[in-house]
């Protein structure tokens, strides 16, 4: 899916997502309303596909639109991966899709990639 | 200052022998391609979600041992700021069973002494190997006056009750205590996992201990 400004301005409101933020895969609500700060910069992200071997270094994808996180527990729902380096990864609780983004140990800071979840309205 | 979108948080672990599914439990078992990516390599260290208990949202931050139990290694800092702890066997083996009084002996030293426990015995969607009968695990809960339930990972059996169950009577107890009591626990375990999560693991290392594999 191409990286798309445009489509994820209408997401924006006053530098936070307006709308729910949701798993691609089975709709597990990950973010409420109002909860995280647009933020951009380029970031290599592991893809979400099965890589054969586990040992060599991950096919990683260069993603630039993220959801920002101050405090782990703003997020509904949300799996922390063990640490790698310095980051753990951030993976759907419900279906372990993912990674669906990162979180810095140092910053304490957590990213959502956003081509990486759907936007929904609440019902 | 960021909104606060939750009331109360909860610290719970994952406690048991090897091989009982602790991990599995955490991290549900799927049969689709999502058990062989990225993530299912490095393995799941918490989880956080958020469920709604008498009109209270509650955080729970789920935590999995990085396979320490195997060498009888659990100590005060995986037990630190826990609130709930799942204490499982598996009830095909009878080994896993029998260790439940040497982990709730491990809990009574390491573990803060209100901690809430429950017992899981989990694969119970393989009756036909079943060791344990279901009466053994009520009886034992009874004796130490804690909660039990049988599950299965595989088949997404009373997982989720569990925790909710689990969440549950630690906000009865909550709910005694005096207001402001809570909050402070809560902030307190924020900086603790802050802590923990500051350590750091290699890839190498979690590689085999915190996979959750299809049943052989
Ligand atoms: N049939 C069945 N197998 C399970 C269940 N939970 C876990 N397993 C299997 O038991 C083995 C150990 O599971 P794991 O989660 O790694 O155990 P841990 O060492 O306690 O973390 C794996 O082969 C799993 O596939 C269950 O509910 N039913
Ligand atoms: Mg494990
Ligand atoms: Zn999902």
């Amino acid at each position: 899916m191409p990286d798309c400004s445009a489509t994820y301005e209408t997401e924006v409101e006053e530098g936070q997502n307006k709308r729910v933020v949701k798993c691609k895969f089975c709709s597990s609500i990950i973010l409420t309303p109002t909860t995280a700060a647009f933020s951009t910069f380029e970031y290599d992200l592991p893809v979400m596909k099965p890589n054969k071997d586990s040992t060599s270094p991950p096919e990683t994808e260069n993603i630039s639109y993220f959801w920002a996180v101050k405090d782990m527990f703003t997020f509904f729902n949300v799996g922390f991966s063990n640490t790698v380096g310095n980051t753990k990864y951030l993976t759907c609780a419900d279906c372990e899709a993912g990674p669906i983004g990162y979180h810095d140990i140092t910053s304490k800071m957590s990213y959502v990639a956003l081509p990486r979840v759907s936007h929904s309205d609440p019902v | 200052m960021a909104k606060k979108t939750y009331d109360l948080l909860f610290k719970l672990l994952l406690i048991g022998d090897s091989g009982v599914g602790k991990t599995c439990i955490l991290f549900r078992f799927s049969d689709d391609a999502f058990t062989t990516t990225f993530i299912s390599t490095i393995g799941i260290d918490f989880k956080i979600k958020t469920i709604e208990l008498r009109g209270k949202k509650i955080k729970l931050q789920i935590w999995d041992t990085a396979g320490q139990e195997r060498f009888h290694t659990i100590t005060t800092s995986y037990y630190r700021g826990a609130m709930g702890i799942m204490l499982v066997y598996d009830i095909t083996t009878e080994k896993s069973f029998e260790n439940i009084v040497k982990w709730l002996r491990n809990i009574d030293e390491h573990a803060n002494e209100d901690v809430e426990k429950m017992i899981l015995g989990n694969k119970c969607d393989m009756d036909d190997k079943r060791t344990v009968k279901k009466e053994r695990g009520e009886l034992i809960a009874k004796e130490h006056g804690i909660r039990f339930m049988e599950t299965s990972a595989k088949s997404n059996i009373n997982i989720d009750r569990a925790f909710r169950e689990l969440a549950e009577a630690i906000l009865d107890k909550t709910a005694g205590r005096e207001p402001g009591d809570s909050v402070d626990r809560v902030m307190k375990i924020t900086l603790e996992s802050a802590n923990r999560i500051s350590g750091n693991m290699s890839v190498q290392s979690v590689l085999t201990q915190n996979k959750c594999l299809p049943p052989s």
